[in-house]
Parts: structure tokens; C-alpha cells; sequence
């Protein structure tokens, strides 16, 4: 690092943890909540976990809803199907909003338009408004995007695996405590004296407050980047408000944005999908109760606790010894490993056996989550929030995808739905042996022979006259602190020049 | 060794012969008669219209065919048409996993003569088509006969409950003041937000 000692000291005193040259923290410390990168942290995974409570509070009170709203099966599926769809365009929308505005503001601003509609499910009266709420609720699952993309830009590449991992592990977290939560807070309301009909709607006042308040830490708790948020970094032209149009031409013509989206389609995206279907499987195939059944759909999401950061860390740690080829063979490893036991999921009979497959299950691709996210910093930095969003909507259409194919109507079992999923996990996996990046390599061959560097790869964003001004200057302290992505084992890339960088694809 | 595979066998044909002992729905006689006071196509509306229920013994069938009947339970069950395309309200055979009857409306120890009962639809029963079902128990609580308001086709005499909607105006102002608060906070912080870097410069 080009930083002389002094300056170096001062940056040590500004801050709790120690940073790097772009002041982003090379430490991940759970228990601080210390500004202005951990307390980010813990307010964007509780904002996130929020938002998970929300949009999947429904499925545990179904038994109520459905007879309430006189709903059919159809119904139902349209409803799960819809919530998770709105989040696809949402994901990518958030992403450009993180490059644009800054995470802090579009998060809350997100979580505070999403929070009416979580109100109005109390007033919902048909299968159609139950359908539009949970559509309109959906869209906060982008607050994911402005997660990762936080954790990207305060925390330095030896920990951004793990803390996106604990981030948004955290976050999904959500899905199974909503599980748990939702039906205690009926029971306490109905207990109180309101009739069933009644009950679950005032229960659902419990997650929009809850959205509401974490907006609220978010705006005045959090802020953007180390040394501000974007408005004042914008003002004071530290700076530079990028082009719209530049950011997304630089986020679409990277190919391994797109192999990420669609990677991740399968096994964020399968995560989503069993959330919805996973108590109705072990209900109908394996006749325990309702309560026993969401216990069960309960353990699938609470596993998130460790399994997702498990991925992150476990990124991280690979990035340590092999650079960023570690990072690609364990993901490509563990998601196919996840697919696998999808696989199995759906061959098995007993229930003992299921509930210890599934859970299985849900370490891998959980794990797989977070270490698609120890991948996804790297691949832009002037679009880091596009690809992060591209990534998230991935997801988002890959849980749309297999729900609409495989749990649908009454064409395939649920059994055989799992298990033909478990399939298609393991095809659309084999795509990450495409990505390749020319200064650190691929799962199959090393880094470029022309010796391209950080520099090269991430300047290559930005045009002569741009850099003329200087906009690129985040872009080069970035490359120059990615440099362990090469590895202990990789022999030195050649020095890094700062004549015309060659574009890379 | 081999008494230990004959205690196995044993347990395993005895589980058989258990769970082939599970009462089924069509091995039930029709000897009660059952009547409602909803005519046909009537709707009733939950928690404030009532259903009057009379039941007695089919005085057609021989004799004694009642002494193991020891409790009448009644009960409110789901026609086809509200079953459709709603797996939780299936029919099955087998009783216990029987979901055609979810709502229990009385439970009463059996008399041969003619007993009647005034119900208030209750206010968690949601809005659909039904009739009534009466069965009659044994001592060991398991289902030895019914009857029933429909025909064994479950098409006639059916009729309908309106449910409560379970919304009152004071959630939907709740609703409508918190959703607008949320809009309101949302723009407060654009404007702060301005106002803070502006001051910044």
C-alpha cells in the first residue's frame, strides 16, 4: 500500500477498526457496533431480516388466510409465485440506486414505500388484493442488494466474503423466524380477545412497524461510505456522481454478471422456493401437523444463522491460499454438492431421514448463497451495485422459475419437483467453469498470458477522458487492495501501469 | 432367534390388522335421519343466524341396531363445491384423515328419540357451501354410523354461510394513517438529507 506511515496513523485514529487505502475496514468484528462500518452492518442485516419477516409472514398464517379470503390452491401458488417476482426487477432497480444515491437512502427509501403495503394486507378481502399485497411486499426483498452492496464498499476484499455472508445470512434469517414469529403473535392476539378472522390482520402490523423503525436507524444511523454519505461526498466532489447510462453499459456487457445472475437463480432462488413449498411437503407426504410443519419449514430458514456466512468465510478463507480460482472451485463444489441433496431430498421416504436431508440441504445452499457474493465484488466496481443487483434478481427469477415449472398445478409431485430441481441445480451450475477473469484466472486456466493487472481489469471501465478528471481514483485504490485475489501460490503479476489501460472483456 | 422373528412377525400383522381396522367413511351405515332448518341455497350469516338441528333414528332398520351408539357429534362439513381445487378440505375414506368435517357443532350422549338443537353459526367458520352431518360414536369414541342433511352424491340440500370479513374501520384508518406516515418519513429524509448537504459545502 502506497501510504506513507503518517497519513496512515491519521487514518488509524479516525477510526475504531483499521482500514485500508480506501478506508474500508480489513477487519470483521460481530460484536462492535462501532461507526461507521460495523454499525452499518448490524443496521442493514436487521433492516434486511425485516424485510424477510414481511414479505414471507403470510405462509405461516395461511390456514387462517385462506379460509378468511375463501382462497383456492391456485390461489395460493399465484400468491408465492408473486411475491417473490416483484423482487427481480426490484433487485436490479436497487442496484442502480446503490451506484446513483448511496445504499443508506435507497434502502430506507425502499423499506418505507414497501411498508404500506405490508399494512394493507390487514385490509385485504379477496384472492386478488391478498395477490397484489404480497406482489407489492415482495419488492423490499431488493433491500438485499443495498445489503451487499453496503458490506462491498466498507469492507475491504480479505473480509467482504464474510461480511456479505453474515449480512445477508442474517437477513434471510428472516424467512424462518417469520415462521415462528407470525403464528406466536396470532395466537397472543386471539388470546387477547379479537376472533381469528381479526387477529391475523392486526398480527400483520407487527412486521410493518418493524420495517418502518429499521428505515428510520437506517437514515439516521448509517452512513454511505467510510468517509460519508453520497450527498455530502457529491457536494464536496470527493466524490464523482456517475452516469447512469455509463454504469449499466459497464454492468451488461460483463458476462460474468450474467453467469452469477443465473447461478445464483439456483441456489438463492431454490432457497426461496422451498420456503414456500417445504411446509405443505412434509404436511401432505409425511402427515404431521401444521405446527410440526412449520417447525420444520422454520429449521430450513433459521439454518442461515451460520450456513450462508459459513459460505462467506469459507470464500474468504480460499481467497487466503488459492485467490479468486479458490473462490470459483468451492463455489461450483458446494452448489453442485446442494443439488445433489435436492436431489436425495426428494427420493426419500422416511421422515427422520428427510428432515436430516434437508437440512443437509440447506447448509449447501445457503453456503453457496454466500459464496457467490465472495465472487461478486470482484466482478465490476464502477457497477458494483448493477451486477450486485443483477445477481439478487437472478435469484429472485430463478425462485419464479422453478416454481412456476415444477410446483405448479398438479403436473409433477412435490417429491418429483425436488428432485428434478435437485437436477436442474447441478446443470445450471456448470456455468461458473465460463467465468474467467485475466489478472487472477478461472477454475480451469491461470490469469492471462498478456500479464494483464487489477488496474487493467477494473480501469478498463473508464474512458481516457474520464480518468482525465479523475473519476476513476475509487476504481484504482480498489485494484491495488484486490491484489491478494491472486493467491499465496501465484508467482507476482507484472507492476501495474498507469499508461492507457487495454479494454478487457 | 427364532422366537425373536416370531415376536417381530407378530407385532407387524398386528399393526396390519390395526391400521386395516381404521373406520372408513363407506363402511358406515345411514341409520340416523337428520334434518336442518336452512332451505335449500339459504344463506346464513356467521355469528348471528342460527341453525335449528333435529336427529333421530331410522326407525326402518332392525332393531338394536343402535346399542353401541353412546355419543352423537354433529357437524358442519364442506360440499364438493367448496372443496374444489383446496386440498385441506379433502374427502378421504379413511376417517382420521377424513377433512370433509372441520367444524364441530354439538356433542351429545345418544337417545333413540328425537332430540333437536338451535346452533349460532360461529364466527370463525368461513364463507362456503355446506350441509350437516351427524355420526354416531361408540364408547371407544370411533364412528359407527351417520347421517346427513344432503344425498350420498352431496349435491341437494346444500347451503351457504356468509363469513364476518374480519376487518373493522379502525384497522382500516390504522392501516391508511401508518401506511401514509411511512410515505410522509420517506420524504422528510429526502428533504433533510438535501438540506444537509447543501449545508455541508
Amino acid at each position: 500500500m502506497e501510504v506513507s506511515n503518517g497519513a496512515e496513523e491519521t487514518c488509524q485514529k479516525k477510526f475504531a477498526l483499521p482500514v485500508d487505502s480506501e478506508h474500508k475496514s480489513t477487519e470483521f468484528r460481530l460484536i462492535s457496533v462501532a461507526a461507521p462500518h460495523m454499525r452499518a452492518f448490524h443496521l442493514s442485516w436487521i433492516s434486511f431480516f425485516a424485510c424477510f419477516v414481511s414479505s414471507f409472514a403470510a405462509p405461516p398464517l395461511l390456514p387462517v388466510i385462506r379460509d378468511n379470503l375463501g382462497l383456492t390452491a391456485t390461489d395460493i401458488g399465484n400468491a408465492g409465485i408473486a411475491a417473490v417476482s416483484g423482487a427481480v426487477f426490484a433487485r436490479i432497480a436497487m442496484g442502480t440506486a446503490c451506484d446513483l444515491f448511496g445504499p443508506r437512502l435507497a434502502s430506507a427509501a425502499l423499506t418505507l414505500l414497501t411498508a404500506p403495503a405490508v399494512y394493507c394486507t390487514a385490509i385485504a378481502n379477496s384472492p386478488t388484493s391478498f395477490l397484489l399485497v404480497r406482489f407489492f411486499t415482495g419488492f423490499s426483498l431488493a433491500t438485499f442488494v443495498s445489503t451487499q452492496f453496503w458490506m462491498s464498499s466498507l469492507f475491504s476484499s480479505k473480509v467482504v466474503g464474510t461480511a456479505n455472508g453474515v449480512a445477508g445470512g442474517w437477513g434471510n434469517l428472516g424467512g424462518g423466524a417469520t415462521q415462528l414469529i407470525m403464528p406466536l403473535v396470532f395466537n397472543l392476539i386471539e388470546h387477547i380477545g379479537a376472533t381469528q378472522f381479526t387477529a391475523w390482520r392486526i398480527a400483520f402490523f407487527v412486521p410493518g412497524l418493524f420495517q418502518t423503525l429499521s428505515a428510520y436507524g437506517i437514515f439516521f444511523l448509517g452512513q454511505d461510505l467510510p468517509d460519508g454519505n453520497y450527498s455530502q461526498l457529491h457536494k464536496s466532489g470527493d466524490k464523482h456522481k456517475d452516469s447512469f447510462k455509463q454504469v449499466l453499459y459497464h454492468a451488461v456487457t460483463n458476462y460474468r454478471g450474467w453467469i452469477l445472475a443465473l447461478t445464483y437463480g439456483y441456489c438463492f432462488g431454490v432457497e426461496l422456493t422451498i420456503d414456500n413449498i417445504i411446509a405443505q411437503y412434509f404436511y401432505d407426504r409425511f402427515n404431521v401437523s401444521l405446527h410440526t410443519a412449520g417447525i420444520i419449514a422454520a429449521s430450513f430458514g433459521l439454518a442461515n444463522i451460520f450456513s450462508r456466512p459459513g459460505g462467506g468465510v469459507l470464500s474468504d478463507i480460499m481467497a487466503t491460499r488459492y485467490g479468486m480460482r479458490g473462490r470459483l472451485w468451492t463455489l461450483w463444489i458446494v452448489q453442485t454438492l446442494g443439488g445433489v441433496f435436492c436431489i436425495l431430498l426428494g427420493k426419500v421416504g422416511s421422515l427422520g431421514v428427510s428432515i436430516a436431508v434437508m437440512l443437509i440441504f440447506s447448509l449447501f445452499v445457503q453456503a453457496a448463497c454466500g459464496l457467490t457474493f465472495g465472487v461478486a465484488p470482484f466482478v465490476s466496481r464502477r457497477s458494483l451495485g448493477f451486477i450486485s443487483g443483477m445477481t439478487g434478481g437472478g435469484g429472485n427469477l430463478g425462485a419464479v422459475l422453478t416454481q412456476v415449472i415444477f410446483f405448479r398445478g398438479s403436473h409433477y409431485s412435490t417429491e418429483t419437483g425436488i428432485t428434478l430441481m435437485g437436477v436442474m441445480i447441478v446443470c445450471c451450475t456448470l456455468v461458473i467453469m465460463l467465468i474467467h477473469f485475466p489478472q487472477w484466472g478461472g477454475m480451469f486456466c491461470g490469469p492471462s498470458s498478456k500479464g494483464t493487472t487489477e488496474e487493467d481489469y477494473y480501469l478498463s471501465e473508464w474512458t481516457a477522458a474520464e480518468q482525465d478528471q479523475g473519476f476513476h481514483t475509487a476504481s484504482l485504490k480498489f485494484s491495488d487492495n484486490s491484489r491478494n485475489e491472486r493467491g499465496k501460490r501465484v508467482q507476482q503479476a507484472p507492476t501495474p501501469t498507469l499508461a492507457n489501460p487495454n479494454a478487457y472483456v | 432367534m427364532a422366537t425373536n422373528a416370531c415376536l417381530v412377525v407378530s407385532l407387524w400383522i398386528s399393526c396390519l390388522l390395526a391400521t386395516t381396522h381404521a373406520a372408513t367413511f363407506s363402511s358406515l351405515q345411514r341409520t340416523l335421519v337428520l334434518t336442518a332448518s336452512p332451505q335449500a341455497g339459504q344463506v346464513l350469516k356467521a355469528g348471528e343466524d342460527n341453525i335449528t338441528l333435529a336427529w333421530s333414528l331410522n326407525t326402518t332398520f332392525a332393531s338394536g341396531i343402535d346399542s353401541t351408539y353412546k355419543t352423537i357429534t354433529v357437524e358442519l362439513c364442506y360440499a364438493p363445491i367448496s372443496q374444489k381445487d383446496r386440498g385441506w378440505r379433502k374427502t378421504v375414506d379413511e376417517l382420521a384423515k377424513d377433512k370433509t368435517c372441520q367444524h364441530n357443532i354439538v356433542k351429545k350422549p345418544y337417545t333413540s328419540s328425537n332430540t333437536t338443537f338451535t346452533w349460532t353459526v360461529r364466527k370463525d367458520v368461513p364463507g362456503a357451501t355446506y350441509f350437516v352431518r351427524a355420526y354416531a360414536l361408540d364408547s371407544a369414541g370411533k364412528e359407527v354410523a351417520f347421517g346427513q342433511t344432503t344425498d350420498a352424491h352431496k349435491t341437494t340440500n346444500l347451503f351457504e354461510v356468509e363469513a364476518i370479513t374480519g376487518r373493522h374501520v379502525s384497522l382500516d384508518i390504522a392501516s391508511a394513517c401508518f401506511s401514509a406516515f411511512s410515505i410522509v418519513s420517506l420524504l422528510g429524509f429526502f428533504f433533510m438529507d438535501k438540506r444537509k448537504a447543501k449545508s455541508s459545502k
